[in-house]
Formats: C-alpha cells, structure tokens, sequence
C-alpha cells in the first residue's frame, strides 16, 4: 500500500493511509498550494483531494520568488 | 465530492476562496479568458487595427498573456508581434527563450529574441562580476524597458503588453504607496500612456488574474511554460512586501483585488496633482527620450565603462 509522491525531479514512494490528501502531502513537505499545482495520476486536483492506493502525485511549483 | 459550479463535472481544479466557486478545467479556462476580455473592454486596452507587442519570456504570464491575446488575432482584432530578451544569465534564460520561439512559432507571428550582449556589449552575467555593480534588478528593469521601447517601435507596434498579474500590481501599488512614492504610483495601472511619441501605450491584460491561476491557466490549456526563478533573484522590499500581501490574502482572499480596485478609484486624483514625467529630451548617446544628458540605461553602460550598439 503505497503511491509516489514527485516534486522537482525527486520521487518519493510513500506510506498510503486512508483518508490521506493532498494537503496533508504538501504539509509533509513544507510546500504551500499557493505556490504549487498538484495532479493526481496526470489529472490537474484541488488540496482537499483523497490519495488513492498506487497514485502517481505530481507537485509542480507554478510560482517562484522574486 | 466537490463538483464543477457551472456544469457539475467531478473533475474540479479550483477552488476559489474569495468565492467558494469550484470549476473544472474547461469552465476555469472559460472563467480566465472572460475576465480578461472583460478587463481589455472596460480599460479600452486595445482598439481594433492595434499592433500589440507582447514581451515574452517563455515564463507563465507572458505566455498567458500572449495565448489569450491570440484569440483576438484569430478574430482580425489586432495583429500579434513577441520581442524575448535574453539578459544573458548561464543556466536559466536559454529554456526561457527556447520556449518563446516554439510558441512564437506555433502562433506564426513576428518575434525578436534581442540580446544584452548584442545591445549593450556585455551581459548580466558579465555585469555581476564588475565591482560596485547596482543590483541585477535594476540593470535588468532599465535595459528590458530600453529594448521593449525600441523594439516596439521597430515592429511599428502601437501597443506593448506585458504579463502583470494581480500580485504583481497590487505589491507595485502598496510598495510605492509605502514608500511614500507618489510620482512612480501615477504611473502604474491597466494601461499607461505617455506624451512622448517614442514611448508605445503599455497594456496590463492579466492585471486582475491572481498568479496563481495565470499559472493555473497555462497548465489547463497545456501550455509550454518555463518554470524556474531567475538566479539572481534576492531579498528586496518588494519580496517583503509580497510576502505582507500572500500572508493577508490567506484569511482577507481579496485583499489584492481590493488594492487594486481602491488604487484605480484615486489614480484619477494622483495623476491630476503628479503628471507622469515627460522626458522633453532626447539621450545624447542613444538618442531615447530622457530628461537628462543621458538616459538610465547609458548612464549605468557608462559606468561600466561600455557603450550602446546603435
Ligand atoms: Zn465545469
Ligand atoms: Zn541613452
């Protein structure tokens, strides 16, 4: 029971748990959803989204500072 | 489950805060080009026959900005021309730039890519490594403008668009008002005009549209978007203030638009008491409109010990 989590060409397999979302992988890692858009298995999701077992979670950085 | 508000597609991308809408890709693409059209309308931002140069950087809100200007130049309402600047940064503007041609390709319009190097003798690189240098931001601001400027003029454009979104204007607006900055406050809004036959009319479509669904927007309609942050990128007063105006608009969601929209309601007044400066001269070296001997952008060469190709 797993799904991978991408961000800037690093690829995380993670822990799956029910009940997870997509927020609560942002939180883990230290990003905000201002700043990043999330797809799920190639689909374009909101934060509040539920991970399913074995998904592809893609998070790309849409906004940079300065 | 969230569903799409319009049409009740399951498949939601957004969820607006300041609203509680929730839509789906198709219905938040139609949301952006709609409120964009209707900011173009009411700013009067373009009138048919206009040539409008967009500067494209291959980055989100130029790209943006030109996608939604095309479906104009599909209807015969203007005419489309892109200028890309390429400030010489190693590792960062090549991807930028590759990007701008494909879609200045794809579209078929008439685009420039102009170099530092090629204007000014030396690039932004070369700059950073000279002693005493000002900042990469303010050569960077002071040489795009002097190219937008003349490239406009070259593609006898009658109109420059560039890619401003509602953070960009709204920290523009609060930083300058902060600062106590009148005369640089009189001159920002959805377009700016000056008296000056060398200047073209400056366009902001995307001025309403939050960043993030500009960014949004691109990724929807699949748009080729570079995605990186210029290297030079440091710590100002306008990234503090940036970081004010994200921090509110987390529980005030449309404090940005309410900056914007209370700042357009005494621009009227603020220009009235401090007229945009007029340069009534012309740069000695260059020959741009200045109200000095010479121009920003032959002072900071000087100084560098260089000098423009004219
Ligand atoms: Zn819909
Ligand atoms: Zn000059």
């Amino acid at each position: 029971m797993s799904f991978t989590a991408s961000f800037q060409n690093k690829e995380e397999t993670k822990d799956f748990k029910e009940g997870l979302t997509i927020q609560d992988v942002l939180d883990d890692l230290e990003l905000s959803s201002e700043t990043v858009v999330a797809k799920q298995n190639g689909d374009i999701v909101v934060e509040d989204t539920e991970i399913q077992d074995g998904d592809e979670i893609k998070l790309i950085q849409i906004i940079y500072g300065g | 489950m969230t569903v799409c508000t319009k049409c009740g597609n399951p498949k939601v991308v957004i969820t607006r805060k300041q609203s509680g809408q929730s839509l789906c890709s198709d219905c938040f693409i139609k949301s952006i080009e709609k409120k964009v059209q209707k900011t173009i309308r009411r700013e009067k931002l373009i009138t048919k026959g206009d040539k409008v140069m967009v500067a494209l950087s291959g980055g989100k809100d130029s790209v943006v900005t030109l996608d939604i200007l095309n479906s104009y130049r599909e209807r015969h309402v203007i005419d489309l021309c892109a200028v890309t600047i390429d400030e010489g940064i190693k590792g960062y503007r090549d991807e930028g730039v590759r990007i701008a041609v494909d879609h200045a390709k794809r579209l078929g319009i008439e685009h420039e890519v102009v170099s530092f190097k090629d204007c000014f003798n030396i690039d932004l690189d070369e700059i950073m490594k000279t002693d005493n240098h000002r900042g990469s931001c303010t050569y960077c601001g002071v040489f795009r403008r002097w190219i937008i400027n003349r490239q406009a003029r070259k593609f006898g454009a009658t109109k420059i668009a560039t890619g401003h979104n509602l953070d960009d204007e709204s920290e523009a607006i609060l930083m300058n008002y902060l600062e106590g900055n009148i005369n640089n406050l009189s001159s920002l809004g959805a377009i700016t005009t000056s008296k000056s036959p060398k200047f073209t009319p400056k366009i902001k479509p995307l001025r309403e549209i939050p960043e993030k669904e500009v960014g949004l927007y691109a990724l929807c309609k699949g748009l080729e978007i570079h995605l990186a942050g210029c290297p030079y990128a440091q710590e100002s007063f306008r990234m503090e203030v940036a970081n004010i105006l994200k921090d509110l608009s987390k529980n005030h969601p449309t404090i940005m638009y309410s900056t914007l929209k209370g700042y357009d309601k005494i621009k009227p007044l603020v220009k009235e008491n401090y007229a945009l400066e007029y340069h009534d001269g012309d740069c000695e070296i260059c020959g741009e409109p200045s109200s000095n001997k010479l121009c920003r952008a032959c002072t900071f060469l000087k100084e560098l010990g260089k000098e423009v190709n004219i």
